[in-house]
Parts: structure tokens; C-alpha cells; sequence
């Protein structure tokens, strides 16, 4: 699997899996031919199957264009069974290009109101490209679970609902995330954590298993579910 | 006695007037003029000139015409509701 981080001049995931002391070349290296894919991808210190293309940190998004990025999509894709793109904010040429090589889609968004919006925009996006790209569902982070239990945020049946969309996980706000990350190790290797459970319970549907999904809303506050929830309260 | 209240407190949706439920409205229908590109106040312009029109052919009972915008799968619906007394031909 290849994690390419496309957000050029923001380089990030580097730091985010700990790598940042291995990169040698980038994306951008690559695209201009200064070098091999093969020598610009960096191996995950635990997972020998995982690797990672990282952005160029001193350029910016128009360093590559979105024929460029196909090519790049086609060759990655003939060495790994997933290629997983990092596509920058905005809807500007970094997520045009990050889309150019894309079968498929994971959208992101919090239940926020500015950010759900945002989502609807990119699933607007994605929507005139559905010859190419086939499917779209949707991640919900940072959910607040008790504060949706008081109504005081939205909940993933509102959002699904308003943005009409499958969904593929739910990560909740959590702490251990910060931590990881400066630990430069992803909260998805990390037993006991809420959001590490989360992540691994996303790549699990991604690779096509059936994972059910925790209700963490109030719509389906009952008894049973109460009881459940108070003995049961890390599934998501 | 929280364990109590939260024990006992009869679980229901979430109640009007709620940050949730006021987000999810506000959201339904500011998503429905942006994927309309729908500037504001259009449609209350367009509710003007249809019931002028339909004014045109029926007596209205006063203050029931209804505009509603509804999503349904993305795709929205424009929903008008008239209460005609008779004709007016
Ligand atoms: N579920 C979460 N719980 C707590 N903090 C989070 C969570 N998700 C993201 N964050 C925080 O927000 C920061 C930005 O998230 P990131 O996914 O990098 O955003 P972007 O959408 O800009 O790529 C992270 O570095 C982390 O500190
Ligand atoms: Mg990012």
C-alpha cells in the first residue's frame, strides 16, 4: 500500500508517521524526473508493506498538473494494491490533481457546520466525475459523542442525511491522537485507543468487510441501547 | 444523583430549539441554495410572481400558499402548495 501526500509545499505526512528524517526525494522529484518513483518512496518504520511518497516542502501545487499526477496514479498502482492520495483543502488545482488518478473516494469532514458545507461542495466535485470516479463515502471526525447526546451537535444520522452520502467510519475527538502523532507513530497501531480502533475498523471496510458501526446517536437513545453503550462504549 | 437523572430521564429525539437540530436546519436549507446556485431571496421573489399567476385563474384562500425546497438524494424539488377556493374563469 502507498500513501501519497499531495498537499505540495505543506508537507505533512512525514512527520505524522515519523519518517520525516528518511525523505530523501519527492513528488515533485520525481514528476521532473530527478529521480526514480522507486527511490522517492520511503518504507514505514513497522509496516513493511506501507509506503509513502511525500510533497515536495519548497514548491508549491502548480509544481504538477493533473496529467502528470494520472501517470504517476497509473505507476503506483501496478506496484501496490491500494494507492491512497492526500489531497490538500480547498477545491483548487492541489484537489484537481489529487483527484486526476482516483477510482474512488474518502471524503472527510467534522459535523461541523462551515465544515459540512465544504464536504457538500467536494461531493458536488466529485459527483461530475463519477465516470471516473465510481464511488464516494464519507468519514465523520471528531465526533463529540456526548455532545451530541445533548443535541448540542450534530450526530452522523444528521449528516448523512443532509449530505445524502454512504458512510464509511466515524473517528472520534480524541486526545491520543495529538500524542501519537508527536510520537510519530499513528494512532492506528495504538491498542485502547477509541481512535486507533476507529482507523483500523475503516481500513478493514475498505479492504470490503462487513464492520457494523457503533449508533452514537440520539435518535437511537433507548434502554437497550443505554445499557449497551454503558458497558460496550469503544465501537465505532 | 446524576447516575439517577441519567438513569431515569425518559430518552427522546433531540428537542427543537437544540444547537443540533438548529444546525441541521440551517444546514439543509443553506446546502439547498448553494447546490441550486440559488441566490438569496430568489426564491421568495419566484413565489411572488407564481401566485400572482395562479391569483390569475383562482380565488386563493388568504395566507396558506406553501414554498417549500426539499432534497431529495441531492437532487432538490420545488414543492408549492395553493389552497384554491373556485375558479376564477
Ligand atoms: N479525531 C481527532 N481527535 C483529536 N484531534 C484531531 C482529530 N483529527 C484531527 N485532529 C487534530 O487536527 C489536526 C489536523 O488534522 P488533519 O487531519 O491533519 O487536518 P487536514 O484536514 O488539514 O488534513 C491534527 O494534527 C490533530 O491534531
Ligand atoms: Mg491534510
Amino acid at each position: 500500500m502507498c500513501l501519497v501526500d499531495m498537499d505540495i509545499g505543506l508537507r505533512n505526512l512525514d512527520i505524522l508517521m515519523g519518517l520525516e528524517n528518511r525523505v530523501v526525494y519527492n513528488l515533485v522529484d520525481v514528476v521532473e524526473e530527478r529521480c526514480k518513483l522507486r527511490q522517492a518512496l520511503v518504507k514505514d518504520k513497522r509496516m513493511p508493506n506501507l509506503s509513502l511518497l511525500p510533497a515536495a516542502q519548497t514548491r508549491d501545487k502548480t509544481a504538477v498538473n493533473a496529467d502528470q499526477m494520472k501517470k504517476l496514479c497509473e505507476e503506483l498502482k501496478s506496484m501496490f494494491d491500494f494507492v491512497l492520495v492526500d489531497s490538500p483543502a480547498g477545491i483548487e488545482s492541489g484537489f484537481q490533481n489529487a483527484i486526476a488518478g482516483a477510482e474512488e473516494a474518502i471524503v472527510i469532514t467534522t459535523p461541523e457546520m462551515s465544515a459540512v458545507r465544504d464536504a457538500d461542495r467536494i461531493i458536488g466535485l466529485l459527483e461530475a466525475q463519477k465516470d471516473q470516479i465510481t464511488q464516494y463515502r464519507l468519514v465523520l471526525n471528531r465526533l463529540r459523542p456526548k455532545m451530541v447526546a445533548n443535541s448540542d451537535m450534530m450526530g452522523v444520522e444528521d449528516v448523512l442525511e443532509i449530505l445524502s452520502v454512504k458512510l464509511l467510519g466515524v473517528v472520534p475527538e480524541d486526545e491520543e491522537i495529538i500524542i501519537s502523532t508527536n510520537k510519530g507513530e499513528p494512532v492506528s497501531g495504538t491498542d485502547n485507543t477509541r481512535s486507533g480502533l476507529a482507523f483500523r475498523n475503516i481500513a478493514r471496510r475498505l479492504r470490503g468487510e462487513e464492520v457494523p458501526f457503533m449508533d452514537l446517536d440520539v435518535k437511537n437513545d433507548t434502554w437497550v441501547t443505554r445499557i449497551v453503550n454503558f458497558f460496550n462504549p469503544v465501537r465505532v | 444523583m446524576q447516575i439517577l437523572d441519567w438513569l431515569f430521564k425518559v430518552p427522546t429525539g433531540p428537542a427543537p430549539g437544540t444547537a443540533a437540530v438548529t444546525a441541521k436546519d440551517r444546514m439543509r436549507n443553506m446546502l439547498t441554495h448553494d447546490r441550486l446556485e440559488l441566490p438569496a431571496g430568489k426564491l421568495e421573489v419566484l413565489e411572488e410572481e407564481l401566485t400572482a399567476v395562479v391569483a390569475r385563474y383562482f380565488d386563493l384562500e388568504p395566507d396558506t400558499t406553501r414554498f417549500d425546497l426539499k432534497q431529495i438524494d441531492r437532487k432538490a424539488a420545488l414543492i408549492a402548495n395553493f389552497q384554491l377556493v373556485r375558479s376564477k374563469c
